[in-house]
């Protein structure tokens, strides 16, 4: 029963070369200049790429950097620092990490509400997240969990916070404003990244091959989008990051071990497109004009850029060892 | 029967919940019957950890804390200890109706167990034997096995040679029966994947001075041209002299050198690390340095617990007690084996597919199935024996 494919696979990859470089031609030159910040979770650095795919800079932070996002300046990016324990604020222009907020056990996944200027942070082995005020940098609540917290998002009105715990299989709903927990969601296996979408929250689930929707009030299930790109078997879609692009009503889902990311249509919740990237496709990144998608290979230690006119994939270069999540900016 | 007190908290949470079904998990040993040199060799030098499995049960249940409190269900551990003065069928009559039970046996006495079992209606579990004949021959409707078969280490083995472009394979096998059923089984995985064996040697432990040329790895491994030498000893004995002493520079693979395991302590990618750590640490009375892990047995029980655990969703929760059957005979079962693929039942032969580790002593070289080795159906059933081959068909 067994099926070697050397051939085929050769003559894909010659395709995939030419298509790519006609898609470059095309699409550099409309493409606005953008800049994106890496970071690598083994190699323990972080990369400063460019809208072409070129690595500018490399800058040493930290000892396993993870979740990733923009501070409260644009010149700052929060970065999660696990096996550090901190969470350090990098400012991608200097390159320099101008500040740090230290004993944060297993700083996994992060999250900024901007209007009250809280940092949510998964803290991985303590089966915990954990709230700080970024601007005293003060621990102001530890919200319990099950074991391995990674996804965390808070609604925009800041009532409401949702934390995936991936090997419980459930996220939990706690009050954004008395820290209480409201509610516990069960979803398939190992949840890891949550995306809101005005009243809906979608979950990733990693072992359960699919991205399930709930109603961030009712905690219902609405919906699932169940992943099979074409010659991959189910248990392969291992999906991570959900992204989403409201101005087009999509979606983009890295399918981590189907070597894939999937376009989702977030109105009829139909897939549209899978593109063929890199090994293990986990983090996400979107450039600021939306023509750019940036899909990071933790396996095969690259990245891909997608232009999203044509929907092919343009480009794949290397990245850091492991990398894990990326932050754009202009 | 000993009952088994769990962690101090634990079980606790659950007396408030009357309602609450039970979830009876028994794990059978018989301390009496298992070799004082256990994992030891030649003048007692420790070649493999062999402890209980009980910890790793403890680990499984620990976390599934949070599902138990989802789906109000408490957990029941009964450690039964199998006691050679009374008859084996009295003393599993204490076993509840509705357990799982795990064998960590001796094979006479797991067959023994599995079959008096299966005839009193139990689902049983066997995380300590990759004996092909306990899938193939025995094949009891109500015996599972999450630890792989010697066919599913093999095909592995076999898969990472090919990719690699090691084809041409040099077996140098131990004298006793286990080595030369395994021996048989290690050449059906490399026939499967295309590999070609220039020579089998078998070596001695004699040392008559006749057998010099079988009890020497140069003499053993000269004469042959081959990519790399394979080694079967399941004792773990002899064969570790082999690496580095072999007649041609040639990597060791088997039994000694790069091995296939069904877990690892140096996995460090699918949230391995995580459960790793949480092996030697869970259990804050008792930790582990950071040097263990769980040995294949320990992890197949973890993932016995697990297997339920993560499917409570399938279950029908409306009795008094969860139903292991219900669960595994369900199609859509499933566990969150850290390795990257999720695992499930082959429901013709009632192993667990998994994904397999390649690995030496300090890091995982490889997770199998290698690339390009493609089923039709399940991404990992190029691994064991597929439903057309297998002479076990439950289903």
């Amino acid at each position: 029963m067994i099926q070697t494919h050397f051939n085929d696979d050769r003559r894909r990859r010659t395709f995939v070369f030419i298509a790519a470089t006609v898609a470059v031609l095309l699409h550099a030159s409309t493409v606005s200049a953008f800049e994106a910040v890496i970071t690598n979770e083994r190699s323990g650095d972080v990369i400063h790429i460019d809208n072409e795919g070129s690595t500018a800079h490399v800058t040493a932070v930290c000892n396993r950097p993870r979740g990733i996002t923009t501070g409260l300046n644009d010149s700052h990016v929060i970065i999660a620092c696990s096996d550090d324990h901190k969470v350090v604020s990098y400012n991608w222009k200097t390159r320099t990490i101008d500040s740090e907020i230290v004993n944060v056990p297993g700083a996994m996944s992060i999250s900024l509400h901007r209007p009250s200027k809280r940092l949510l942070v998964t803290n991985e082995g303590a089966s915990q997240a954990s709230v700080y005020d970024l601007s005293s940098s003060r621990l102001i609540a530890e919200l319990p969990t099950g074991l391995e917290p990674d996804g965390i998002v808070i609604t925009d009105d800041g009532k409401l916070i949702f934390v995936a715990s991936e090997n419980a299989g459930l996220v939990h709903v706690f009050d954004g404003e008395t820290y209480q927990a409201l509610d516990v969601i069960r979803t398939n296996l190992r949840p890891r990244r949550i995306a809101l979408l005005k009243e809906e929250l979608w979950v990733s689930s990693e072992m359960g091959s699919r991205v399930e929707i709930f109603n961030t009030k009712t905690r219902m299930k609405i919906d699932e989008v169940i992943f099979a790109p074409k010659g991959f078997r189910p248990e392969q879609m291992t999906p991570v990051d959900i992204l989403f692009n409201p101005n087009e009503n999509e979606a983009y889902v890295a399918l981590g071990g189907a070597n894939h990311v999937a376009i989702v249509d977030t109105t009829k919740r139909e897939i549209t497109k899978y593109i063929l990237v890199g090994k293990r496709a986990w983090g996400l990144g979107l450039s600021p004009d939306s023509q750019t998608l940036i899909v990071l290979n933790g396996l095969s230690d690259d990245f891909t850029m997608i232009d999203l006119t044509s929907r092919r994939p343009m480009l794949t270069k290397r990245a850091g060892l492991i990398p894990h999540a990326i932050e754009v900016f202009k | 029967m000993r009952p088994c007190r769990l962690l101090a908290g634990f079980l606790a949470y659950f007396i408030g919940h009357v309602s609450a079904a039970t979830f009876h998990v028994v794990i059978v040993t018989a301390s009496g019957e298992e070799s004082s040199t256990r994992g030891q060799t030649f003048a007692g030098i420790q070649t493999r950890v062999e402890r209980p499995v009980e910890r790793a049960v403890k680990l499984a249940l620990f976390e599934s804390t949070a599902s138990f409190e989802a789906y109000g269900i408490s957990p029941d551990l009964i450690a039964l200890d199998l006691s050679d003065k009374q008859p084996i069928e009295a003393q599993l009559k204490q076993i509840p109706k509705d357990a799982l039970v795990i064998l960590d046996l001796p094979k006479p006495q797991f067959i023994q167990v599995a079959t008096a079992l299966n005839s009193a209606d139990r689902i049983t579990i066997n995380v300590r034997h990759p004996d092909t004949d306990l899938r193939d021959r025995l094949c009891l409707p109500s015996l599972y096995h999450t630890i792989p078969s010697d066919r599913m280490y093999f095909d592995a083995l076999g898969q990472f040679l090919i990719y690699r472009g090691w084809r041409k394979v040099l077996i140098v096998h131990g004298p006793t029966t286990q080595d030369k059923e395994r021996t048989t089984i290690l050449e059906k995985s490399l026939k499967k994947f295309g590999a070609e064996i220039s020579g089998t040697r078998e070596f001695t432990l004699s040392h008559h001075p006749d057998d010099r040329d079988k009890n020497k790895p140069e003499f053993l491994t000269g004469g042959a041209s081959y990519d790399v030498v394979a080694v079967i000893d399941s004792a773990r004995d002899f064969g570790r002299y082999i690496p580095f002493s072999t007649r041609r520079a040639r990597p060791v693979v088997g039994d000694v050198g790069l091995s296939p395991v069904g877990w690892h302590r140096t996995l460090e990618r699918y949230g391995a690390p995580q459960l790793n750590e949480r092996y030697q640490q869970f259990d804050q009375a008792n930790p582990l340095p950071s040097s263990e892990a769980m040995s294949d047995a320990e992890f197949a029980a973890w993932s016995a617990i697990k297997l339920i655990t993560n499917s409570l969703s399938v279950a029908n929760i409306n009795s008094r007690a969860l139903s292991p059957r219900q669960i595994l005979k369900h199609p859509n079962t499933q566990v969150d084996l850290y390795k990257g693929t999720r695992g499930s039942i082959r429901q013709w032969n009632h192993q667990l597919r998994q994904p397999m580790l390649l690995a030496t002593g300090e890091a995982v070289i490889a997770v199998a199935p290698m690339p390009k080795f493609l089923h039709p159906k399940h991404y990992v059933d190029t691994l064991g024996l597929d439903k057309p081959e297998s002479p076990c068909q439950l289903d």
